[in-house]
């Protein structure tokens, strides 16, 4: 039986099935049947190049994890979640060339820097809220590319710092098959974790205080201590995603996290779905196939208007992802998760409309 | 002294340029409550069109200024027609993002129409040259371009204090349903605080991009309005105004006085770091409502 029976209401708390994400045998079978094709056929089918867009847009699922716990669940804009992930990369990398350490070592403690990092960014939350606290992520976007290019002695400057490739058990995560694994495990790991979390204490506490912070207050949630948690949790997952990424690319290099990579991890969670888990992923996805859809026509664009080749492949991009952004707003702000929710809905009791 | 002295002027001048830009973001703050993300943007599209007024098209500087008005219009009306009034009723985070969003259609737009990097200008309606006093130096660009500022900045203030529509903006940024019941049309406002910020944007553009050429990175320095709009307060144009000012002085005597021991670039940051410092210690600025919320 695909789904439960109507008239199967969750009623309590303590009743396990209600509260689980996979509720049915089917669910179950589903799921393992999804990570079954997810761990055979990419890395055995694809092409380098499809095994590399993969490996990105698992690590960029990680990061926008991150900015769904403050922004969707928390509800305070993050415009510098390049800049969190930049720490934690470059955390990572100096860690690894400097000092040796192992990748498994060099991972969290890129996570626990970057979550430093952002916890101090959203000490600003003490005294104000709303958009003055996307002010202060704002100066962090700024604030940290300058000091990783002003202190080249730790960070190389302008020149990036090398990453060691991870090794596990005598195998050198060097291929984009093997990287596969590696990103996509800590993909599906990070994603339960981020899906689990809302229903936590602490989660529910976020849901309150983005939906009406003096209402959460009177209820007995220190908002101020929510806040920064909010702040350090989502640059946790930034800092892990951005660990990653330094050691999938073999190099931390400051112009890979710019204000730019940060707006645009915004646009993904708000085309997926803010505060909803499955909707980051298929937000990041969205916007992974948009752009790679607008990069395959860039050539036949080219070729039909020759004279302005290079405007057109530069001016595509932010034209086309601005527009996606502000449609999704308008028409559909809940995002795919909302469309999804609804094609699920409407499946279930089909061939009825409601 | 006489080092100091001069950083002090240059950092008067340039911080004209981001009150202006300042009143810009405050008049959206104000009127829909929003941070218009866009403003870099709209600041690079503004010199960029100024330029292309005179230098590709040729038109003189007298004919430019109402095609500026003009375009500024239909700018505010699009965007405040096409993206913002769709999204009213919705929570206000969305309007912020859909500002983000804005900013970067409208940075391929820029790129879109004019590639390639940026230009060098020589604005042939400023004066060249410079006036000295006393050992410092006033460049005439400069004095014109903040002359400039504050006349417009005046302008702001008469408006917003005595003529009927700016009295209406204010009435309206208090209250939208107090001001409907009272005959002010919110969407009128709307439009017209857009206007206004597009062309605020557009002027310090423009004035900026006449000290360092045309260029899409003009973008940054439109963004120093949002560290000028923290530190002056969010709810008053004067503060925009002070806000923006002690923003460039402190930038410039922050490269001045610093750069030599940490290797330069003091002045890119010191904004930033100025507007951490007033949102940790002083978060309401120096002329913005204290909203007290007692639990």
């Amino acid at each position: 039986m695909h789904h439960r029976p109507c008239g199967t209401f969750d009623v309590r708390y303590e009743d396990t099935i209600s509260m689980s994400i996979l509720r049915t045998h089917f669910h179950k079978v589903l799921m393992a049947v999804f990570l079954i094709f997810l761990y055979t056929i990419p890395p055995i089918f694809f092409s380098d190049y499809l095994l590399s867009i993969l490996n990105t847009t698992c690590i960029t699922i990680i990061v926008v994890h991150g900015l769904n716990i403050l922004t969707g669940y928390c509800g305070q804009i993050n415009l510098g979640q390049a800049a969190f992930m930049m720490a934690g990369g470059y955390t990572s990398a100096i860690l690894s060339t400097k000092l040796g350490l192992s990748f498994w070592a060099c991972l969290p403690l890129a996570a626990i820097s970057s979550g430093v990092i952002g916890f101090a960014f959203g000490l600003p939350a003490l005294r104000i809220k709303g958009f003055y606290i996307a002010m202060s992520t704002l100066a962090a976007q700024y604030v940290l590319p300058w000091v990783i290019i002003h202190v080249p002695t730790i960070t190389n400057g302008i020149f990036g710092c090398r990453a060691n490739s991870p090794t596990l058990g005598g195998i050198t995560f060097n291929t984009e098959q093997k990287w596969f694994f590696l990103i996509v495990s800590f993909t599906i790991l990070m994603s339960f974790f981020a899906r689990n979390f809302l229903r936590t204490k602490i989660g529910r506490a976020f849901i309150a205080i983005r939906d009406n912070d003096v209402a959460a207050e009177i209820m007995g949630i220190n908002i101020f201590r929510y806040k920064v948690l909010a702040f350090g949790l989502c640059s946790i997952f930034a800092g892990v995603g951005g660990s990653l990424m330094v050691h999938y690319l073999g190099v931390a290099q400051y112009e890979h996290f710019t204000l730019l990579n940060s707006i645009w991890y915004l646009g993904m969670l708000i085309v997926g779905g803010m505060g909803s888990a499955i909707g980051v992923i298929f937000g990041v996805i969205f916007i992974k196939l948009l752009t790679e859809l607008t990069m395959l026509s860039t050539p036949a664009l080219v070729s039909a208007f020759p004279a302005i080749a290079d405007t057109v492949a530069a001016a595509i991009g932010p034209i086309t992802f601005g527009t996606v952004i502000i449609l999704f707003l308008i028409f559909e702000p809940r995002g795919l998760a909302h469309s999804w929710a609804t094609l699920k809905a409407s499946m279930r009791i089909w061939p009825f409309p409601y | 002294m006489l080092y100091f002295g001069q950083l002090m002027i240059t950092g008067i001048m340039m911080g004209g340029v981001y009150g202006l830009m300042a009143v810009g973001v405050i008049i959206i703050v104000k009127a829909s409550g929003v941070f218009n993300f866009a403003h870099g943007a709209i600041v690079v599209f503004g010199a960029f069109i100024f330029w292309a007024f005179l230098v590709p098209f040729g038109l003189p500087f007298w004919v430019s200024i109402p095609l500026l008005f003009l375009w500024a219009a239909m700018l505010g009306f699009l965007i405040e027609r096409l993206i913002l009034r769709p999204l009213i009723g919705q929570p206000l985070l969305a309007a912020a993002m859909a500002t983000i969003a804005l900013g970067e259609i409208l940075n391929g737009i820029v790129v879109l129409i004019w590639p390639g990097p940026g230009r060098v200008y020589k604005p042939p309606f400023l004066p060249r040259g410079a006036f000295h006093l006393g050992g410092l130096v006033f460049p005439y660009n400069q004095l014109v371009c903040f002359l400039a500022c504050m006349i417009a900045l005046g302008i702001f203030v008469y408006f917003f204090r005595y003529t009927r529509q700016g009295l209406a903006m204010r009435g309206a940024s208090e209250d939208h349903q107090l001001a409907r019941s009272v005959g002010i049309s919110v969407t009128r406002i709307f439009m017209i605080s857009w206007f206004i910020a597009v062309l605020t944007a557009a002027a310090g553009g423009i004035i900026s991009a006449s000290f360092m050429g045309v260029d899409p990175s003009l973008g940054a320095l439109g963004l120093y309005a949002f560290p000028a709009v923290i530190f002056g307060g969010l709810e008053s144009v004067g503060g925009g105004v002070v806000g923006g000012i002690s923003v460039g002085i402190l930038q410039n005597l922050g490269g001045g006085y610093l750069d030599r021991y940490v290797g330069g670039g003091i002045k890119e940051i010191a904004p930033y770091i100025i507007m951490l410092v007033i949102l940790i210690f002083k978060p309401h600025g120096l002329f913005g409502y204290k909203k007290i919320e007692r639990v």
